[in-house]
């Protein structure tokens, strides 16, 4: 799977289960802000990547993925 | 397997759970019968929507209680339902009916963890459905 492929991937269904425009959904733009997660939305992110990519973001990694630039990366460098 | 309320944080007459049958890393199989003391029980003999969401956070319970003794704690932990998603109702059982609950354990973040529960009637008719957010206490 491509980089682009990732991204375009990752924008349709962040968009459609956060309810958000894909527009909204740029590299550099905060994750959190942006799909204005709180500590229960949260793991309906985890669950989107696990589920679309079968990749698991562990608990110690979540702080580390801030921006969408970044849960890019990540889901890059773990998917099969 | 173990006691039930060795297992669960909740006491008559608000058990929903009569054992957990099977449990491994992922998920877990518990029962339920209904009888006529069920505190959801209706008066056409049928037991309420609510009782069904109660017994599969039950059941949740049941799984997240056991791993915990298996892990060395000595009670067993106390969960709260943060969300419920998805629930989806087919029927709902009679008094009689035996209840079969597959609990499957999701990701997790924060404490907050998605679990997927599904229950069949007498081993074969689906009952409900649902996607369920714990949070599970820490000691």
């Amino acid at each position: 799977m491509t980089r682009e492929e990732i991204i375009e991937k990752v924008k349709g269904t962040l968009a459609e289960e956060f309810e958000v425009d894909e527009s909204v959904i740029q590299p550099e733009a905060v994750i959190y802000e942006t799909l204005q997660l709180d500590s229960l939305s949260l793991v309906d992110l985890v669950a989107v990547v696990q589920y679309t990519f079968k990749v698991k973001i562990p608990a110690e990694e979540l702080p580390t993925i801030k921006t969408f630039a970044q849960l890019y990366d990540y889901i890059e460098s773990h998917v099969a | 397997m173990d006691n039930i309320q060795a297992l669960i944080p909740q006491r008559p007459p608000i058990i929903m759970v009569d054992e957990l049958t099977e449990a491994d890393e992922e998920q877990a199989l518990c029962q339920l019968t209904v009888r006529e003391d069920n505190f959801f029980l209706q008066s056409d003999g049928t037991m309420a929507e609510t009782g069904i969401i109660e017994h599969i956070a039950q059941s949740a319970s049941a799984y997240a209680g056991h791993k915990a003794l298996q892990g060395g704690a000595k009670v067993p932990p106390v969960g709260y339902i943060g969300e419920i998603k998805n629930f989806h109702l087919y029927q709902l059982p009679k008094v009689g009916d035996q209840l079969q609950t597959t609990i499957v354990m999701g990701p997790e973040a924060q404490g907050v963890t998605l679990l997927h529960g599904e229950t069949l009637r007498n081993g074969k008719e689906l009952v409900a459905k649902t996607q369920m957010k714990i949070f599970i206490a820490q000691e």
